[in-house]
């Protein structure tokens, strides 16, 4: 038998997710919800530095390319629709470590008509429901920067421990350095307050 | 709380939190809370803090920011804050 590297066989990707929930419907983007609206929230500023990253001219082809990256095994891209009215507002990214079984997600509200009414709190609920019940992590957390305050605030009030601070762990788009939080949510906890609420 | 200095972080709180909120100061009850308090929501938050640091005419420390949770803590960090050290 050849000694070698074992070939490389790229897995397929798992089934589109749709998740429902009171106001709004999430699903794994497509090639065809490129919008302009999409692109140009890749060109906010104010929006990009809630992901630190700088605000940027993205096209039709790059934007596609993108959302193909995404598996729907261990990286997922979920656009956040109005239901009803199908009105794109936001979306989520959520890599899944599958040997720790862990998930990371990051999220964005790109229509500001929509800041300040609980859009976060009621679409990453569903998500957490999808990564513990189907997806069998044990964990979800999330990495806001140190002035991201209404991220902040979501994580704590959807009941995330704040594990620590990473002390300027990261440098902005403005060049500072800067510190980031790590917020946590274990299983039995969002089980617990999910008996609480019922 | 009972000291004068207490009551009047309490009541500064109360108003910084109202104001965010877009609340009377009546309606901000003692026991407000993230998750308990409705108009108490993730842009409120913002406001709320950015509100604390005008009062305090510092930057809230980061390990305070994910500390607030209730009108309690951000009373007692407005008190800190104005006690000299």
């Amino acid at each position: 038998m050849p000694i070698g590297k074992p070939k490389k066989v790229a897995a397929k990707p798992g089934p589109p997710v749709i998740l429902e929930t009171e106001n709004y419907l999430l699903r794994s983007m497509r090639e065809e919800d490129v919008s302009e609206k999409y692109i140009a929230w890749a060109k906010d500023p104010e929006l990009m530095e809630g992901l630190n990253a700088p605000a940027r001219s993205v096209n039709r082809t790059q934007l596609k390319r993108y959302i193909k990256s995404f598996d729907n095994r261990t990286k997922y891209h979920l656009g956040v629709f109005t239901e009803p009215g199908g009105v794109h507002i936001g979306f989520f990214t959520i890599y899944v470590d599958n040997k720790f079984r862990s998930a990371q997600t990051n999220v964005v509200i790109g229509d500001r008509d929509y800041w300040g009414k609980g859009v976060v709190l009621e679409t990453r609920a569903a998500i957490i429901d999808f990564l513990f019940e189907v997806v069998k992590v044990d964990k979800v957390w999330g990495t806001p920067y140190e002035r991201n305050f209404p991220s902040i605030f979501n994580y704590k009030a959807q009941g995330f421990t704040c594990e620590g601070v990473l002390r300027k762990h990261i440098v902005n788009v403005k060049g500072q350095r800067i510190d980031q939080y790590v917020f946590g949510l274990l299983r039995e906890e969002w089980l617990a307050s999910r008996e609480t609420d019922e | 709380m009972t000291n004068p200095h207490d009551i009047e972080a309490l009541e500064t709180a109360r108003r910084l939190l109202a104001a965010a909120t877009g609340c009377a100061t009546a309606d901000v009850g003692d026991d407000a809370a993230i998750g308990a308090f409705e108009p108490w929501d993730s842009l409120a938050h913002m406001r709320l803090i950015m509100a604390i640091e005008e009062e305090t005419a510092g930057e809230v420390p980061p390990e305070m920011v994910v500390a607030f949770g209730t009108l309690a803590d951000i009373a007692a960090y407005l008190e800190s804050a104005q006690t000299p050290a």
